[in-house]
């Protein structure tokens, strides 16, 4: 069944203008996502306005391309660039970033882009089987359990990916508060709106986004700026030998099977695949001793884990509306926009449109193959924008895409003051994707927490009344103390760099502070 | 140039004092941190969340519920994430008095071992507020030009001219591609406005 709607999706995205809007997408997407500074997420927040004018169908099969362009943008920053960069390539940069500096950066990039391909294709393709499954199994649920989910998906993102569970619970009570600023949808009451009218209608997911993403980095960067020329790897040597390419298929294969179904969890993200992926390619490799040099296994295996959980992130987005990552919470928000509300009513009521999207992330993983190798060449010119003119440009666009949501200065204003509390936020790391989550899914907590005691008359025991729900309550607990826990009990965790050294578990230094939280191993 | 060297270099380290108290039984968080002065500004961003929680649950009393018979209101959910936001700004706080310290986040364009240049930051918000409050006085793509010149002239960009030249090609075929291409409301200056009338 699955796969005849599939082929619906296909016959409706393959038609010209909407295999040029695939096209637009992939090459804006992976542009955008290759300047240094911008990941994924910002991608897609600052190309929302691209979309605004075109009908849902054109404009989803543009955001398909974009959101995966964007991931394989950021791949390549990662490998040619010799700075760290966002949170899920970072392993991909561990050894990506040694082939290239010994002459191997064709290579590298070349199995990060098959890599990506082979995990994109598999991962869309299980999405498509897996999301009516899921459907069915979801229309059942009630508002308790929704709520728990919610609940779930608030506790995981904050305490599971950021750098320590009490900053990621901060980010996440800001996103709630402003979630909360605007008119109350059972009652129509007013809050939190300090008396402007333009409050009344709650504070815009997109300008949020872009605030905390792009206003916050811009602000960051420009308080620590890296001095000095800009030195990027050029992408040099022959592409793939037949030995790379045996050694590639495995950790593309199991990458893609550590990435998929940990993406499509509530606490989904492609920081704990990556990091799994990388130590397990670690461990089976017949060339240990090049791991830390420059071993492709070590590019291959997280850059696949990387894409699948991007497209396993789109199981619990398009079939309960849950986003898990701050990029799904921002093509929920694009949803939105069109007047959608995903959730599990979504594949019935829209189905063309799920459909046709999901066979446009087939198509645009195809073109990014086809595109990206011939076109890395534009890509190392990419990251060799000075960056003065770079972040400038971000803000104008950031500028942009804010303005054009509602046409009013005090949205540039707003963004402003969310912006500066991104780059405070960053300079003492607390992570952003949890108030970007909290905003867009504490409006749908609370209504289904409302629901649920209105239907059980008040009484607080109706929300553990089924056993779905007291599992994901209890799952909820134990994200929120397990990390505490192990953190009395072992010490801090391996950091990657650690990991690629194979000291295994350590107590941390100073550089990588960052990873802390990530996959335990 | 008067950079704000004192809290930049030292927050580079910050991992490094927070692994020490990790290692050690060595318990003189407070003292070992207190004299650098190091974290009052994660100290002060907290003091700003424990506000913001205080701000919930006062004011979610203030929020009108109307008679009806539902069983919860509007209150409840400010109250509990007014309380949320409470318990961890408390406990955040006392992890940061006892030298507990965020990891500066790392970016590819940022040098976590710099000292911070607050003139840089200042002179980047302080355009976009202008370019914000002079967008329907004199149009988008002249308000963002002279934001784009003054953003790249704080990050280091060299020349006058070659920012505002930069800033004001791009700003102008954005202006086109969106507005005139794919129907975007933004003003754009009644010069503008006139030249492209016929597009």
């Amino acid at each position: 069944m699955a796969l005849s709607e599939l082929a619906g999706g296909f016959a409706d995205a393959l038609t010209v203008t909407n295999l040029l809007f695939a096209l637009i997408g992939v090459v804006l997407g992976t542009a955008v996502g290759v300047l240094p500074g911008i990941g994924p997420a910002m991608t897609v927040a600052l190309l929302l306005p691209v979309t605004y004018s075109l009908e849902p169908t054109s404009a989803f099969i543009m955001f398909a391309g974009i959101y995966y362009g964007g991931m394989y943008g950021g791949s390549t920053t990662s490998i040619l660039l010799n700075t760290p960069g966002e949170s899920s390539s970072i392993m991909t940069a561990l050894e990506g970033n040694k082939m290239a500096k010994s002459g191997r950066g064709a290579a590298a990039l070349a199995t990060a882009a098959i890599g990506s391909f082979v995990a994109g294709t598999i991962a869309t393709l299980l999405l498509a089987l897996v999301a009516p499954t899921v459907v069915d199994l979801a229309i059942g649920i009630t508002p308790a359990d929704y709520f728990a989910l919610a609940v779930l998906a608030f506790v995981a993102v904050a305490t599971v990916l950021g750098s320590s569970p009490l900053r990621g619970l901060a980010s996440l009570g800001v996103g709630l508060y402003l979630g909360l600023v605007g008119t109350d949808v059972l009652t129509g009451q007013e809050r939190f709106t300090l008396g402007i009218p333009q409050l009344s209608d709650g504070i815009d997911v997109v300008v949020v986004a872009v605030a905390l993403f792009a206003v916050g980095e811009a602000l960051y960067v420009a308080s620590r700026l890296r001095r000095g020329p800009v030195q990027v790897m050029q992408a040099s040597g022959r592409y793939l030998t037949r030995s790379d390419l045996r050694r590639s298929v495995g950790p593309w294969l199991r990458g893609t099977a550590f990435g998929f179904p940990l993406g499509a969890l509530p606490a989904g993200g492609a920081e704990i695949p990556t990091f799994l992926s990388y130590a397990t390619e670690r461990k089976l490799t017949k060339h240990p001793e090049e791991f830390g040099k420059g071993a492709i296994e070590g590019v291959a295996g997280p850059e696949a884990a990387n894409n699948a959980a991007a497209a396993g992130v789109l199981v619990p987005l398009l079939t309960l509306g849950l986003p898990t990552s701050a990029t799904a919470a921002i093509i929920l928000a694009a949803f939105q926009g069109y007047g959608i509300q995903p959730g599990p009513t979504l594949l019935t009521t829209e189905s063309s449109l799920v459909w046709t999207l999901i066979a446009s992330l087939l198509i645009g993983n195809l073109m990014l193959l086809v595109l990206n190798l011939p076109l890395a060449g534009v890509w190392v010119k990419l990251l060799r924008i000075p960056r003065p003119y770079l972040y400038a440009g971000i803000l104008m666009f950031a500028s942009l895409g804010s303005y054009a949501v509602n046409a009013d200065p005090l949205d540039l204003v707003l963004l402003l003051v969310i912006g500066l509390l991104g780059f405070a936020m960053r300079r003492f790391g607390w992570p952003v994707a949890p108030a970007v989550i909290g905003l867009i899914l504490g409006p749908v907590a609370e209504t289904n927490l409302r629901r649920a005691l209105a239907i059980g008359d008040g009484d607080l025991g109706v929300l553990v009344d089924t056993w779905f729900s007291r599992v994901l309550l209890v799952l909820a607990l134990l994200a929120l103390v397990v990390p505490i826990v192990l953190r009395a009990v072992r010490g801090r965790r391996a950091t990657p760099e650690e990991l690629q050294e194979g000291s295994g578990l350590r107590h941390r230094e100073p550089a990588a502070a960052t990873h802390e939280g990530r996959g335990e191993q | 140039m008067s950079t704000a060297a004192g809290a930049g270099p030292a927050a580079g380290n910050a991992g490094e004092d927070a692994g020490r108290h990790a290692d050690g039984p060595d318990p003189a968080g407070p003292h070992a941190a207190g004299p650098q002065g190091r974290n009052t500004g994660e100290l002060a961003l907290t003091v700003l969340l424990l506000a913001l929680g205080l701000y919930l649950v006062l004011d979610a009393a203030n929020i009108a519920v109307p008679g009806s018979s539902n069983t919860l209101g509007p209150r409840f959910f400010p109250y509990l994430i007014g309380g949320v936001v409470i318990a961890t700004a408390l406990a955040l706080g006392v992890r940061v008095l006892r030298g507990d310290r965020g990891p500066a986040d790392e970016s590819e364009d940022v040098d976590l071992t710099a000292g911070t240049d607050w003139r840089a930051v200042g002179v980047v918000a302080v355009a976009f507020l202008a370019h914000a409050l002079l967008i329907n006085v004199i149009g988008w793509p002249l308000a963002v030009t002279l934001m784009f010149a003054a953003v790249a002239w704080a990050l280091g960009a060299r020349g006058i001219v070659r920012p505002l030249l930069a800033g004001g090609i791009t700003s102008i075929v954005v202006w086109i591609v969106f507005v005139k291409a794919l129907n975007v409301a933004l003003p754009g200056g009644t010069l503008l406005e006139l030249a492209t009338e016929w597009l």
